[in-house]
């Protein structure tokens, strides 16, 4: 009997554990963040991994912080972490991960660091510093106009990578770019011309055809001495002359703007596939 | 605890509140969900903006001849903004001259027999986008927008 | 046994029911945080607190409702694919047959709102022909007119809400009703400003009809001169473009007119129709 009510007692006393299972706890957000860190889910994650943050000190779990910070676009925030990673095991990557968010906050003036020569990191650190020469170089590409080295830019690369950049800086050096003066030359000689230049055929053929409609009709009509329309179409047609000539040199800017776009979304595509130079971690497996 | 303690625990405490703040405006809220069909129908702005005697004169003229020809003759410009649209804000961002010489470019480009305007990109609405910053000659003022790019029509 | 142990160990049983009764599933704590943030409007964090609930909750008691809640979370958020995804994630939890069809209703009325029409037919269609659902009829034929009407097809909408709902049956057809037909507008404009004048754009007509008088006039005038190429210039340039131009604005009237009675009846439906909607 003794023993049946011993059993009976202990039986609502086993559910206590489970039923007062503890959602935030900072071990059980900590396994909650992991995953959503692992499903990329980075602002969820980098908010729980704040909410433990100083109750666990954790290296990994700082890095992860930068890591998230870094992924939603949040580079101030993500540069901020590094300062709880200065001793830590992740000294290095927390490093190349701050050059990386200040090189994709302002990547056309991340160069202006090297002239300035106030360098974020130990230049006694070799891995670190190639990194920085790496993006140094890229932002040189995609910002400056000044006339760079060759090897200043391909130097901290290699292999596939070398080969790439010296491509970019080919492209940089010489860009397949139309001189706009020119194509208001062209268009002043040959009306259209210019367009051809540039490529926009339709367009220069239209410019060829309505300019040497109007100036037939012009010259028809004073021939027939209708005066008033012979002067009609002279005034049309000298303003559609003008226009080609003005639209060539437009046309030739465009052209100009277009390669250059061009050319910085080669580079970006480039730096994603690279992720930016930049291993991959992987804190899931 | 000395000045420096408090500064530096002022500091974490303004980091911590920031961190969350910035979290904060990143998070989506409850989205304004309408059941209308998108109206790609923009009305025409009549009215006279600005006191300028010449934009008024020019105004005249346009709405002139947005009331008895544009809106009669029909869907005949490809693009966005239309020919008249584009005189005008052309005007704006030049003058009366280059915005004329500005204007027959866009004539002749509208009048392309070969059709050839697969280098613009699209508004939604359908209609090639043409905007005349892109012409004024400063290259500083133009804006590269690839073809498959689809431009909001406000 | 002594009556002092006896009266101990009724306690300590009186006292293990008593926490058995009055502590509540801590789960159940998280699940009802989580309600009450949705409750409140606080989508993002609702997601979060039910996410964390489904991460922890092995034993899949409440998969079912957070899936289903997450994804009206992220309806409310208009992101419909998330949506999507998770009722397609508690249409798998589902227990019964109730839940299985409020899932895949969620699912139809997440691809009405984000005007894919035809998967919400298709969907409606599979759910007509599955024999679990035979007694769920008038539910499939309400959704399939709030389909019909985000579609703009305003009698096929009236006939699926047909004798179940008066109300909106009435409406669709009042909306029909009052449509312009588009067809007719053009066919009308082959006299110049007729069909203008059909849709209700008097000035739009009259000038039309001006100008096409003119240049009609004018090539007429031309050929009858022997002027050929003033004649051929004047009608292709002018006279054909203004008489183009008069087809093409019948029919954008008749359009317009038409997308604003659909706006304005969609208007009432999200703000005044007191009834179940997307």
């Amino acid at each position: 009997m003794k023993y049946c009510l011993i059993f009976f007692f202990l039986i609502p006393l086993s559910t206590l554990p489970q039923s007062s299972f503890d959602f935030h706890s900072p071990e059980n957000i900590k396994k909650f963040a992991d995953h959503l860190f692992c499903q990329g889910d980075y602002l969820r994650a980098v908010e729980e991994y704040e909410s433990i943050k100083n109750s666990n000190l954790n290296d990994t779990i700082d890095f992860k912080i930068m890591l998230c910070y870094s992924e939603i676009g949040l580079y101030q925030m993500s540069n901020l972490s590094e300062v709880r990673l200065s001793k830590s095991i992740f000294k290095k990557e927390a490093e190349c991960l701050s050059l990386k968010n200040r090189f994709k906050a302002s990547p056309n003036s991340f160069y202006k660091i090297s002239e300035i020569k106030v360098y974020p990191f130990s230049k006694e650190d070799r891995l670190t510093l190639n990194y920085f020469q790496k993006l140094t170089s890229v932002s040189f590409l995609l910002g400056s106009n000044e006339l760079i080295s060759k090897d200043e830019i391909i130097n901290p690369f290699d292999g596939y990578e070398k080969k790439t950049m010296l491509s970019f800086y080919e492209m940089k050096v010489n860009p397949a770019c139309k001189s706009p003066a020119l194509a208001g030359v062209f268009s002043a000689v040959i009306p259209g011309s210019g367009k051809m230049y540039v490529g926009e055929w339709g367009d220069g053929i239209t410019a060829l055809l309505a300019t040497s409609l109007l100036a037939f009709l012009a010259y028809d009509n004073f021939r027939a001495d209708h005066k008033t329309r012979a002067w009609i179409f002279t005034g049309l047609g000298a303003f559609f002359y003008a226009g080609n000539v003005y639209g060539s040199i437009a046309a030739a800017q465009i052209f100009n703007a277009r390669i250059n776009f061009e050319f910085s979304e080669g580079i970006n595509l480039f730096l994603e596939q690279k992720n930016y130079f930049m291993p991959e971690y992987d804190f899931c497996n | 605890m000395t000045l420096n303690s408090y500064k530096f625990f002022f500091i974490l405490l303004f980091l911590s509140t920031s961190a969350f703040c910035q979290i904060d405006n990143l998070k989506w809220q409850k989205a304004d969900l309408s059941y209308e069909k998108p109206d790609n129908f923009i009305p025409r702005n009549y009215s006279f903006e600005s006191d300028d005697p010449v934009e008024f004169v020019t105004k005249s003229f346009t709405n002139a001849y947005w009331f008895f020809v544009s809106d009669v003759d029909g869907d005949n410009c490809p693009f966005r903004p239309s020919c008249s649209v584009f005189f005008l804000d052309a005007a704006k961002e030049t003058n009366i001259f280059q915005a004329s010489l500005m204007f027959f470019d866009r004539f002749t480009r509208d009048t392309n027999f070969a059709k050839g305007h697969y280098h613009y990109p699209h508004v939604r609405s359908g209609y090639f986008y043409d905007p005349p910053q892109n012409y004024t000659l400063n290259q500083g003022k133009i804006n590269y927008i690839p073809p498959a790019f689809i431009v909001d029509d406000k | 046994m002594t009556s002092v142990t006896k009266i101990f160990i009724v306690i300590i049983f009186i006292l293990s029911g008593a926490i058995r009764i009055f502590s509540q599933d801590s789960f159940q704590q998280q699940f009802d945080l989580a309600k009450k943030l949705f409750d409140e409007e606080n989508y993002f964090d609702a997601v979060t607190e039910f996410k964390r609930l489904l991460f922890f909750d092995d034993t899949g008691k409440y998969s079912y409702e957070a899936n289903k809640l997450i994804g009206l979370s992220y309806k409310q958020g208009a992101k419909f694919s998330d949506a999507i995804h998770y009722f397609s994630l508690a249409e798998n939890n589902a227990s019964t047959e109730d839940e299985v069809f409020e899932s895949k209703i969620e699912i139809i009325k997440v691809n009405i709102l984000r005007r894919t029409i035809s998967r919400a037919l298709t969907l409606l269609d599979d759910l007509r022909i599955d024999k679990r659902f035979n007694n769920r009829m008038d539910d499939i034929n309400y959704w399939s007119g709030w389909a019909y009407i985000f579609a703009d097809e305003w009698e096929k909408a009236s006939t699926s809400f047909n004798d179940h709902n008066p109300e909106l049956s009435a409406l669709c057809d009042s909306v029909n009703g009052d449509f312009y037909n588009v067809t007719l507008a053009k066919t009308l404009s082959i006299i110049p400003g007729v069909g203008q004048f059909y849709t209700g754009e008097y000035v739009s007509g009259l000038i039309s009809i001006g100008w096409n008088v003119l240049w009609g006039y004018l090539t007429i005038n031309a050929f009858a001169e022997d002027r050929v190429f003033d004649g051929i210039m004047v009608g292709t340039l002018l006279w054909w473009r203004f008489y183009s131009g008069n087809l093409q604005n019948a029919e954008k009237f008749a359009q317009q007119k038409n997308l604003e009675k659909t706006n304005s009846a969609l208007r009432y439906l999200q703000n005044n129709y007191i009834g179940s909607k997307p």
